[in-house]
């Protein structure tokens, strides 16, 4: 085996190892309702979104599109809203990371289990499940995510949500 | 100053109208009345016609008043509804909520019905009852049906309602240029289900006081000097229409002015109109968002909430749609949580000794009088046959009326 090979192999599974650390750690963050910790993750060019699949029409629905002045201006604007505040904790496992050294990104897609641990008497609920489908810029010291599509296998979500998921 | 058991349960010293009993959120034996005298006689919004657009698409749903029903559009392009049962040994025929079929097939037996309800295959037909049952007599049990008021599905399980047109009356006559000058289409669906009673969520649908709940009502309306002109306008069989308001939208930070409007909507216009028992045409500069309840019980309720927009959108038109929808309708977005956890509060304390649930503002009918909910339970108590501040007769006729 060449030295540059091996070389390469190393440097990818250092990337893949960083990409997951940070999926993990933007979970801890979402879990602590450090919102804005977590957007400070992200590429100026971030791109979020939440959607699904209905049945029910049999059409693609998209509950939630932002960029990130958008995610921005609405984690900033949360103190102002009356809103549920049972906290969510998110089980997630990486699946896949695909790195492209080309275009300087990975994507990685995570499955999630998002929990809801009520307020008065800690019960916890599955509040959703889905996929996260990232595109992470590779352009700087740390990888940044520059597109989180979060992908919903649950359409009931009671009375909804006000954060990020 | 507090108040103890006597004075909390003591009726309020108020109109009949103006107060109902909490009961009427909580009695199964109410509901079970409502079931009958409401909701298996009233016309009720099943979907909308671009969710069965295509000669054989199918929309299965569950009506309140206690059936599982099948919308369908024939190959002659009809919009029919049937009870969602094979007449043979009442399996249900369609288990997906929608979809496409020439012949729907009973996975039981495989008997076959057309999407005209007509039954079109019976099952070795001849070995089994000779010539003791035809299959033309054997169709699916069809409901009354009609499309309108902005291409709805409505059907109505009473084989001998009147018809739609006068169920609605002029209620929805304000907004008709919007809903009918062309066609529409839905781009987003989902459902909340709620430990709550059907009635809370028309109530807030039908008053705007609770607008100090919602900091963006507050911005981009209330702050506004024609939103305290918004008035309220009842129509027959409990319907009401809110007045026509022009929201400043980009009075609420990261948010801008809806460029894309209805026909005959004014540029980020507003108009609203509440239907009994439960339905909420409400269309709000780009989108509009219809509500329907699906009672469960007395203490559950599934909400369905539709967003839709003009059929020749184009792509980018349909985006900027969808995304106007969320940011205050949608399950992430700012109004609709906030309007749900509220019914889901009063959900959780109606249980638990809550005393009589006031209706009593009166603001000559303008944005934060009460006239919406006091006309709808007064439709409530007509077709209930009972008051809905004294449904077990307890009075004897001695309270204010």
């Amino acid at each position: 085996m060449s030295r540059g090979a091996s070389q390469g192999r190393e440097d990818s599974g250092a990337i893949v190892d960083a990409v997951r650390d940070l999926i993990y750690r933007g979970c801890l963050l979402l879990d602590q309702n450090d919102f804005q910790g977590w957007l400070d993750l992200c590429a100026p060019e971030f791109h979020y979104t939440i959607s699904a699949y209905s049945p029910e029409i049999r059409r693609e629905v998209v509950w939630l599109d932002h960029d990130h002045e958008g995610m921005a201006s609405l984690i900033r604007m949360l103190p102002k809203h009356n809103s549920d505040l049972t906290p969510l904790t998110r089980h997630a496992s990486v699946y896949t990371v695909e790195n492209d050294p080309a275009a300087k990104e990975a994507r990685a897609v995570t499955s999630v289990a998002i929990f809801s641990t009520s307020l008065d008497g800690g019960a916890t609920e599955l509040f959703a499940v889905g996929r996260y489908h990232d595109v992470l810029a590779l352009d700087g010291p740390a990888p940044r995510l520059k597109r989180r599509g979060v992908r919903l296998e649950t359409r009931s979500l009671g009375i909804g949500k006000h954060w990020p998921l | 100053m507090t108040r103890g058991a006597v004075e909390w349960d003591r009726r309020p010293s108020l109109p009949m109208t103006h107060y109902v009993h909490p009961a009427i959120y909580t009695d199964e034996g109410i509901f079970g009345a409502e079931q009958e005298k409401i909701w298996s006689k009233v016309w009720y919004l099943a979907c909308h016609e671009s969710e069965v657009s295509e000669a054989n698409d199918f929309r299965a749903y569950r009506h309140p008043g206690g059936k599982n029903l099948l919308v369908a559009r024939g190959e002659d392009g009809k919009i029919r509804t049937f009870y969602n049962v094979c007449p043979h040994r009442g399996n249900t025929i369609v288990y997906t909520p929608a979809g496409n079929a020439r012949h729907i097939t009973c996975i039981f037996h495989a008997w076959a019905f057309n999407t005209k309800g007509d039954c079109v295959e019976i099952t070795r037909e001849k070995q089994g009852y000779g010539d003791r049952l035809n299959k033309k007599d054997y169709g699916l049990r069809e409901v009354r049906t009609e499309v309108g008021f902005g291409g709805f599905v409505y059907v109505n399980l009473d084989d001998n309602a009147g018809p739609l047109a006068e169920f609605i009356g002029h209620a929805l006559d304000g907004m008709l240029k919007c809903l009918e000058t062309e066609s529409l289409e839905i781009f987003t669906y989902h459902q909340a289900v709620v430990n709550t009673n059907y009635k809370f969520w028309h109530d807030t649908n039908s008053e705007f006081y609770h607008d100090y709940m919602h900091y963006h009502n507050r911005q981009t309306s209330m702050l506004q000097p024609s939103y305290w002109e918004r008035e309220y306008v009842p129509f027959p069989n409990g319907h009401a229409q809110v007045g026509d308001q022009v929201v400043k939208y980009e009075a609420y930070e990261g948010f801008k002015g809806r460029h894309l409007s209805f026909p005959g909507l004014e540029r980020n216009g507003w108009k609203m109109v509440d239907l009994f028992p439960g339905f909420t045409y409400n269309l709000r500069g780009s989108a509009l968002r219809i509500d329907t309840v699906l009672p469960l019980g007395p203490a559950k309720t599934i909400i369905e909430y539709r967003g839709l927009g003009l059929r020749r959108d184009t792509p980018d038109e349909r985006a900027q749609r969808i995304r106007d929808y969320d940011s205050i309708w949608g399950p992430f977005g700012r109004n609709l949580h906030e309007d749900l956890m509220g019914v889901m509060g009063q959900g959780r304390a109606i249980g638990r000794g809550q005393t009589y649930i006031l209706h009593a503002r009166e603001e000559e009918n303008k944005i934060h009088d009460e006239i919406g909910m006091r006309h709808f339970y007064g439709e409530w108590s007509r077709r209930m046959g009972r008051l809905a501040s004294d449904p077990f007769g307890e009075t004897g006729g001695t309270s204010r009326a």
